[in-house]
């Protein structure tokens, strides 16, 4: 034991094995290669029935025919625009609802106990409604997606606007700020930290509401392409076109992240 | 250079309060906060207000400034009744309530950007306080980037940005380390005699309320009241070498016996 004591007296600066950057990428790497080369085996030999579970090389071709497809593309432009739709809508809303909430008490005290609530129902199961009102076509999945979107920005408004410094307010009123200076020099941009996790949050979730609804009954979209993958037993088909799901939701991720540090740039992570 | 203030009323007589109760309505009844506050401060004149927590020394400070409301008695600030957002009263409190969002010159600018001033004297005049505070290498920072000592120089530039003939202080160096404290008092003590400003000190420390002032207001707490007014017979400059003089014990221990009147008349 001695000994070891010894060792880290002279070599107190040791990074743990965790931290190093071999092993940061070297790990997540070799799980991957592990997990593929096993799936890619389970499949070929047969364990596993290839066609509920083709191999990885399998949906990789697969994948790259899908790109050429004229069909495919139009089913990424569809439902990217339910999405976007439905984020800036049900964003917006959410802003200005979560705004008036955490502005004024008396909308607060008539409306959080509905927003809580509502905040717990799982708000999918609205998809079958939806779909009767508003039909089969881009409408029901746009409104699957905003209502989806704009419970995060709601109550995340509300938390942003409730933990705004309240000395702060007290500076502004010393300085004689009318109550729009106050908003929009201040309070707003106080709670847009905590504000703007809301909308990152919302993002992910619009496109999870616009595939959702797309399942639930519609003609177009990546969602349906899932679906009628599945039934013709195209699994392959179907993979490739999560993978596609996976990396928009990432480049949307992405992008939302950039535009986070260019809003609120003084956040330091 | 920052020219003197010359704001001061024909009496004297900066700010007084004459019989002021507050009372704070509470969930099961009422807390007297403090009871019948008589203060009389003259222009260009330095006060700390000292005493225990409770005794509703930075209530008197927000009553000064308009932030709160008071049950009775008759407050005049500079021969008004006391409002929010007089552009001549600097409020400065514990924490620097910077806006992270601004750099060092912004928040500085922050009460002329208010004020509606976009003249080319309010510009110099952000650019000479900065100076003043001796932070004018770090412009163009943000205060995540200052030091918690800088941030309160860059809160009290900003107090001091529309000239206010009139301070209040509400414990401003409080959360920062004692050397940081020490050093900002003097600067702030070197300040006040350059120019003149009415200034009200609140704080928990009797040595820093003697060191910065010409009197001293001990008070009592629940409910709060005066418990003593002590005159500070020390020479300006105010320097740290005059903590040690004999002059600057007896004030503090003048403070510290009228302070102590009261914990013995509470408890008979």
């Amino acid at each position: 034991m001695s000994a070891t004591h010894v060792q880290n007296a002279v070599r107190p600066l040791e990074v743990p094995l965790y931290q190093r950057k071999t092993v940061r990428i070297g790990l997540p790497i070799l799980i991957l290669l592990i997990t593929c080369l096993s799936w890619e085996g389970l499949s070929r030999s047969g364990v596993v029935n290839p066609i509920t579970l083709p191999p990885i090389s399998a949906i990789a071709f697969a994948f790259f025919e899908l790109l050429g497809k004229r069909f495919f593309w139009e089913a990424v432009i569809v439902t990217l625009q339910e999405t976007m739709l439905g984020f800036v809508i049900g964003a917006s809303v959410g802003l200005v609802i979560g705004a008036m909430t955490g502005t004024f008490p008396m909308f607060r005290v008539a409306l959080f106990p509905f927003i809580v609530a509502f905040q717990n129902t799982p708000r999918v199961a609205l998809a079958p409604v939806f779909l009767t009102w508003f039909g089969f076509g881009m409408t029901s999945k746009v409104v699957m997606a905003a209502v989806i979107c704009f419970f995060p920005v709601v109550i995340n408004t509300v938390a942003g606007l409730a933990a705004v410094d309240q000395n702060g307010r007290l500076l502004y009123k010393t300085l004689g700020a009318s109550t729009r200076q106050t908003f929009f020099k201040f309070t707003l941009p106080s709670a847009a930290p905590i504000t703007f996790a809301g909308i990152k949050t919302a993002l992910t979730l619009a496109l999870l509401g616009a595939i959702v609804a797309e399942f639930v009954g519609g003609s177009e979209g990546l969602g349906v392409l899932v679906k009628e993958f599945n039934f013709q037993l195209r699994v392959d088909m179907a993979f490739a076109v999560i993978l596609v799901l996976a990396s928009i939701g990432l480049i949307l991720y992405g992008l939302i992240e950039i535009a986070e540090r260019k809003i609120i740039f003084w956040v330091k992570k | 250079m920052l020219e003197k203030t010359d704001k001061a009323d024909g009496s004297g007589l900066a700010i007084s309060l004459e019989n002021v109760d507050k009372i704070y309505p509470t969930a099961t009844g009422s807390l007297e906060v403090f009871r019948s506050i008589s203060l009389q401060i003259r222009s260009g004149e330095f006060i700390s207000l000292v005493g225990p927590s409770g005794c509703g020394k930075s209530t008197i400070l927000k009553i000064i400034a308009g932030l709160e409301p008071f049950n009775s008695g008759v407050v005049k600030v500079g021969g008004e009744e006391p409002r929010a957002g007089r552009r001549d009263i600097g409020f400065m409190f514990q924490q620097s309530v910077l806006m992270p969002w601004r750099t060092v010159r912004e928040n500085v600018a922050l009460p002329f950007e208010i004020a509606h001033d976009k003249s080319e004297k309010s510009k110099q005049r952000v650019l000479d306080l900065i100076d003043l505070v001796g932070l004018k290498n770090n412009l163009k920072l943000l205060p995540s980037e200052l030091s918690g000592g800088m941030q309160q120089r860059v809160a009290f530039a900003r107090t001091l940005a529309l000239d206010p003939s009139i301070l209040l202080l509400d414990e401003p160096f409080a959360a920062l380390d004692e050397f940081k404290r020490e050093f900002l008092n003097v600067e702030v003590a070197k300040i006040h005699d350059d120019l003149k400003k009415t200034s009200i000190l609140v704080t928990h420390s009797i040595p820093e309320a003697v060191l910065m002032s010409d009197r001293v207001i001990a008070l009592g707490a629940h409910p709060g009241r005066v418990l003593g007014d002590i005159a500070i017979d020390l020479p300006r400059p105010r320097t740290p070498d005059l903590i040690g003089t004999t002059k600057f014990q007896n004030a503090v221990k003048q403070i510290r016996d009228a302070l102590a009147v009261t914990e013995v008349g509470a408890a008979a």
